[in-house]
């Protein structure tokens, strides 16, 4: 009777995990089975059509490359308590988390449009943080810079400091012990939360509308054409959008399993 | 030399250390759990700041409060630390784990683990190992630093007791053969005195008594440093108090000589021997132990010398005089 119950459970559980699955992947089946081949290719080849796509992954690669440099000193330093009033800068950390993305856009057109003194600064430099490439990366690390820091975090707390330490007394500096143990253990956590991060970065829209419609990256080319043309003319870069930013995700979080599973 | 003069301060009581270790000595630090020791390695090996004195090692200086900016770092100070965590890093080998610190060669480090068994475990990641495998993987890491004084804190405790022995042996022996000098941090007086040649007994923070391992036990200078040397009875005879070690006091015929009497409460094996419990009655009054290869009966009245038992005035303020019989 007992064996009974516990099988009926574990099929109960399973069908839940199961409705759950579809239900988060349904978004993805319902894009591929509105498209065809056809009209992904007729939508790739207008003239033009690439220049989001490219615009997209580089602004989104040097986002990334800032996020990167000076994400993870912060969460190092976050995750090994070295910072004081440790509290203050965790909430700096997840206040764009909180915030939604359209009030962040409205703040940094506050913050460094051209009536500002960080725009003034910028204008005798040439540059411009609205509509330009510069607001699009801006934008980008505002968006997605949390994901990294909090999840950088997470992946150097599971590094031992009794290895650190060993590695000190061992006659490692800080920066050889950093490159020799802290970076390799971390890595895995660390390709995660870069992942994610990556995923934000490229499907940033909210504060992008307000601080950077120009230059046109992904998602604005896939708002701009909902509004003017149709849902059917945005879905080929809906999942065009989604071929580039998922696969480096998927792929870290393959490699970062593999890498855990040998430690 | 080693000549380590500070203190560091903790939440209940400042650690304060006078000690020298000439080079080539082992050197054993005795004390219960909380006393101290892990505090004083750890300020030798670099990883605390002190809050008084210096540390140096040799002609440098390698820790001092008066100007901390200029302590050396962990790895410069010619100084090893082996925990009871071995500490190896999963994401390196045997062999790599082994041949860590800089300067040390493949070869070296394969050599060095062939040397302490580790063979057929050279390719392999720390994840598999057996606890008392990756102690010895620790150790050739540690040996094969280049380090003038190697501090050990309880490195083999979590081993079984043939198997922690065994690598305390095979410690000594290889620190013996290159003439670097080692502190061990213990409390367990057999390891201690199976690995060292000086004993010093740490207590809340002081050190209370060094000396020869056998010629403390002998002669504590304290009731606090007999109690942590092993004395377990403490017979009152009015003024004076009578501190009875459980190997030190054995049973006598009468007329024999014996100046304890005693009648036999219960009895335990305790390895080959039996484990007596007394309680003393006459001139010397109290419970004690006495470890005797033969056994006896519930309630037996018997007589016991304890030749050259110390004897402490009552009662003891703490630190009171030794007097010998």
């Amino acid at each position: 009777m007992r064996g009974a119950g516990v099988r009926v459970s574990t099929g109960a559980a399973l069908v839940g995990a199961l409705i759950v699955w579809i239900a988060l992947l349904g978004p993805l089946i319902t894009l591929l089975a509105h498209l065809t081949p056809a009209s992904v290719w007729n939508a790739l080849t207008q003239p033009g059509a690439l220049q989001p796509l490219v615009t997209s992954v580089t602004a989104s690669l040097v986002a990334l490359a800032v996020i990167l440099l000076l994400g993870t000193p912060l969460a190092y330093l976050m995750a090994r308590g070295r910072l004081p009033f440790p509290r203050v800068w965790e909430a700096g950390v997840i206040l764009p988390l909180l915030t939604p993305p359209l009030v962040i856009g409205l703040l940094l057109i506050f913050m460094v449009g051209p009536e500002t003194p960080i725009g003034a600064a910028l204008s005798h430099l040439n540059l411009s943080a609205t509509n330009t490439f510069l607001a699009l990366v801006v934008a980008e690390i505002y968006e997605s810079v949390p994901f990294y820091v909090l999840g950088a975090m997470a992946a150097f707390a599971t590094v031992d400091p009794a290895l650190e330490q060993a590695a000190a007394l061992l006659g490692d500096n800080r920066l050889r012990t950093w490159r020799r143990v802290t970076m390799p253990l971390a890595a895995p956590g660390l390709a995660n939360a870069l992942a994610v991060t990556w995923a934000r970065a490229m499907g940033a829209f909210g504060a992008v509308l307000i601080i950077a419609y120009h230059p046109f990256g992904l998602p604005m080319q896939i708002w701009v054409t909902l509004q003017e043309t149709g849902l059917a003319s945005a879905l080929p870069y809906a999942l065009v959008l989604l071929v580039v930013a998922l696969p480096l995700p998927v792929a870290a979080y393959i490699w970062s399993a593999r890498a855990r599973r040998r430690l | 030399m080693l000549v380590a003069d500070f203190e560091v301060a903790r939440r209940e009581f400042s650690v304060r250390v006078h000690l020298q270790v000439p080079t080539g000595e082992r050197l054993a630090l005795l004390g219960r759990s909380g006393a101290g020791k892990t505090t004083t390695v750890e300020a030798i090996a670099g990883l605390l700041r002190l809050s008084g004195g210096e540390i140096r090692l040799g002609d440098r200086q390698l820790s001092s409060a008066r100007h901390p900016a200029a302590d050396l770092p962990p790895g410069q100070r010619g100084v090893g630390l082996l925990r009871q965590n071995p500490g190896l890093f999963p994401h390196l080998t045997v062999l790599q784990n082994i041949g860590y610190a800089p300067g040390v060669s493949p070869a070296a480090a394969r050599a060095a683990g062939e040397r302490l068994g580790l063979g057929a475990l050279l390719g392999a990641r720390p994840r598999g190992l057996s606890g008392g495998e990756a102690q010895r993987v620790s150790l050739a890491r540690a040996l094969q630093t280049r380090v003038d004084l190697l501090c050990l804190d309880e490195p083999f405790n979590s081993l079984d007791r043939p198997l922690g022995l065994e690598l305390l042996g095979l410690l000594r022996r290889e620190l013996e053969e290159s003439g670097t000098s080692a502190i061990l941090v213990t409390h367990r007086l057999e390891d201690a005195q199976a690995f060292a040649q000086r004993l010093a007994v740490l207590h809340r923070g002081e050190i209370l008594q060094v000396g020869d391992p056998r010629e403390l036990v002998l002669r504590p200078s304290s009731r606090k440093v007999a109690e942590l040397v092993g004395y377990q009875g403490w017979l009152s005879g009015g003024a004076q108090t009578m501190a009875v070690h459980p190997d030190r006091v054995h049973p006598v015929g009468a007329g024999e000589g014996g100046e304890i009497s005693a009648r036999v409460l219960g009895m335990t094996p305790r390895g080959a021997r039996i484990e007596l419990e007394l309680e003393a009655e006459g001139r010397w009054r109290g419970r004690f132990r006495c470890r005797s290869d033969r056994s006896a009966a519930i309630g037996e009245r018997m007589w016991f010398a304890a030749p050259g038992a110390p004897i402490f005035p009552t009662p003891d303020p703490g630190g009171g005089a030794l007097s010998d019989r």
